[in-house]
């Protein structure tokens, strides 16, 4: 433990705290230094069932993916915003090196949340093709581009 | 004991324990079809004539009726003007494609008897009109009123009456269209009929304390949640669904407002009478569902006759067109068709994104893109207000300090 700064959890601390949050449909397995945990996610009633599945390895950063249903096949070809990895999709959640995230969090009151809040959004994009949850691009040649073909809209 | 709660109408506490054995819905359920509720809620609000938009008419309908009270023309000296229709009674709804909103107005002479033609009546309103510098441009003639354009604002609908001296609950007489006699009418009447509908309470089967729980989750959840009038919202819904509907088909056949109005109200009253429901949106699915069974039918020599009465005179049949262009008829059976269709799947939809998709295809993209957006908005200021929270089995919440607090967060990425 380090007597600088605040304490960082264990993998199994976390775990324990996901165990306790009564998220439904929810499940996991705990390794040493590892663990994944399974929930069911619905940002809205009207909202669809989202299956989410959090990654985390002691001293890394928790990785988030939606494994069900398939975002990619709901964006019917348009790329995905706020994500790391197309599919399964990891979605990009907080801003590295902000402190938005550190290993003293509870994933239960961050990543979770958070999860929640991308899939409403997600599906607001899907009828406006607008993300409205605000956020950061990390800088690419094509951004705006991209930018521009997101904005198509209705009206 | 009863209750008034905005999104559940009322509540009726059961001593008859043999009752309790109905099942009621889920709590999923419930706060979906609250959703669902106040999405539609919302685009009524953006499809009906504003608050300033209201205050504007009712200004200029008032300066247009003292111009025909104070003529010197015996035949309209101390002509009265009121609204009568849609905004008489709250259910305006934005035509579609096109920017003014159709008020109808009744200019009543109280001391004109039959023997005064429509013709030479509306012919005095429309001399006396035109004698005004402000109405002379903007006046237009159609064959049962006359009308004044405020473009961009709304058209102002002009309709002589007399009073019906035959009729003893204080009717009206208004032009018949394309022929030359008057035929009854009673718009004060109607209002009253209407809103005596409007106020009826529907019965919500809950017990007191599933009532309280979902109430609070309910309440919870970004607003609106629930209809402000199920009538009228039930009468905008039906009217703006026909509107869409009769945009691609032929667009005489559409069934007019009156009669979908008078339908829904007699609906409305009857399925608050008799049955009970779960949620309001239960509620409106019915009255849509039952609006046919308020079509008179009758068989005269060998042809199927419709009527839909108006309950406040004798003799104005609603529907009396059916009965000389039976496509009228079959257009009306085959929207009502459409729209119980329509609305009752909205239940199995999931997604933000198909529930806005559906309700755009058959409420118009338009308003309904506004209501999505109002409610991604509330969210979002939630989210920035710090009130956004993860409550499990309801989702996000903007209206209760408990459950997960929602921290403040970047979405980072591509």
């Amino acid at each position: 433990m380090r007597s600088d700064g605040p304490r960082r959890l264990t993998a199994a601390q976390q775990y324990a705290s996901l165990q306790t949050a009564r998220l439904s449909g929810a499940h996991g397995s705990l390794r040493i230094g590892r663990l994944t945990w399974e929930f069911e996610a619905q940002p809205l009633p009207i909202s669809r069932l989202y299956r989410v599945r959090v990654q985390y390895r002691q001293g890394a950063t928790p990785d988030a993916l939606v494994i069900a249903p398939d975002l990619e096949a709901l964006a019917d070809g348009r790329d995905l915003p706020h994500v790391y990895q197309q599919r399964p999709t990891r979605i990009c959640l907080y801003m590295p090196g902000t402190g938005e995230w550190r290993p003293d969090k509870r994933i239960v009151d961050t990543i979770v949340p958070w999860a929640v809040l991308w899939l409403f959004y997600f599906e607001d994009w899907l009828i406006t093709g607008e993300w409205s949850g605000g956020g950061e691009h990390p800088k690419v040649k094509d951004d705006a581009k991209k930018n521009s073909r997101d904005r198509r809209r209705r009206d | 004991m009863s209750f008034f709660v905005p999104w559940l109408i009322s509540f009726t506490e059961r001593d008859d324990k043999e009752i309790v054995m109905i099942e009621t819905m889920s709590v999923q359920s419930v706060l979906k079809r609250a959703q669902i509720a106040g999405i539609l809620e919302r685009t009524c609000q953006e499809l009906e004539l504003t608050e300033a938009q209201f205050e504007l008419a009712k200004n200029r309908y008032e300066t247009a009726g003292v111009w025909l009270a104070e003529s010197d023309e015996p035949l309209i000296r101390g002509a009265e003007i009121y609204p009568q229709g849609s905004m008489s009674l709250g259910t305006t709804v934005k035509p579609l494609g096109r920017k003014e909103h159709d008020l109808d107005l009744v200019s009543l002479l109280r001391h004109l008897v039959r023997s005064v033609s429509p013709a030479s009546l509306k012919r005095a309103i429309g001399e006396r009109l035109r004698a005004n510098g402000h109405y002379r441009d903007i006046l237009e003639e159609k064959p049962r009123c006359w009308r004044l354009v405020y473009a961009n604002e709304f058209h102002l609908d002009i309709t002589p009456s007399i009073p019906n001296l035959a009729c003893g609950r204080g009717g009206e007489l208004v032009p018949e269209k394309n022929r030359p006699e008057w035929k009854p009418s009673n718009p004060k009447g109607y209002r009253i009929w209407f809103e005596q509908r409007a106020q009826l309470k529907p019965r919500i089967r809950l017990t007191e304390a599933e009532f309280a729980k979902m109430r609070a989750q309910v309440e919870a959840l970004p607003e609106p949640t629930a209809f402000k009038g199920l009538l009228r919202r039930t009468v905008q819904i039906c009217k703006r669904h026909r509107d869409v509907r009769f945009s691609t088909r032929e667009s005489r056949l559409a069934p007019i407002s009156i009669v979908l109005t008078t339908l829904a109200a007699k609906s409305y009253a009857y399925c608050a009478t008799h049955f009970s429901y779960d949620t309001e949106l239960d509620v409106f699915l019915d009255v849509v569902r039952y609006m046919p069974a308020f079509v008179e039918r009758r068989m005269v020599d060998g042809h199927e006759r419709y009527y839909v009465w108006n309950e406040t005179t004798e003799g104005e049949n609603f529907a009396e067109k059916w009965n000389a262009d039976p496509r009228l008829a079959e257009a009306f059976f085959a929207w009502h068709k459409a729209a119980v269709t329509d609305f009752e799947q909205l239940v199995l939809l999931a997604g933000l994104d198909q529930m806005g998709r559906e309700l755009g295809r058959f409420l118009g993209e338009i308003p309904v893109n506004r209501a999505i957006n109002a409610l991604t908005q509330a969210v979002s200021a939630a989210r920035t207000g710090g009130r956004l929270s993860v409550v499990a089995g309801v989702g996000l919440t903007t209206g209760t300090p408990a459950g997960m607090p929602v921290r403040s967060n970047t979405f980072f990425g591509r």
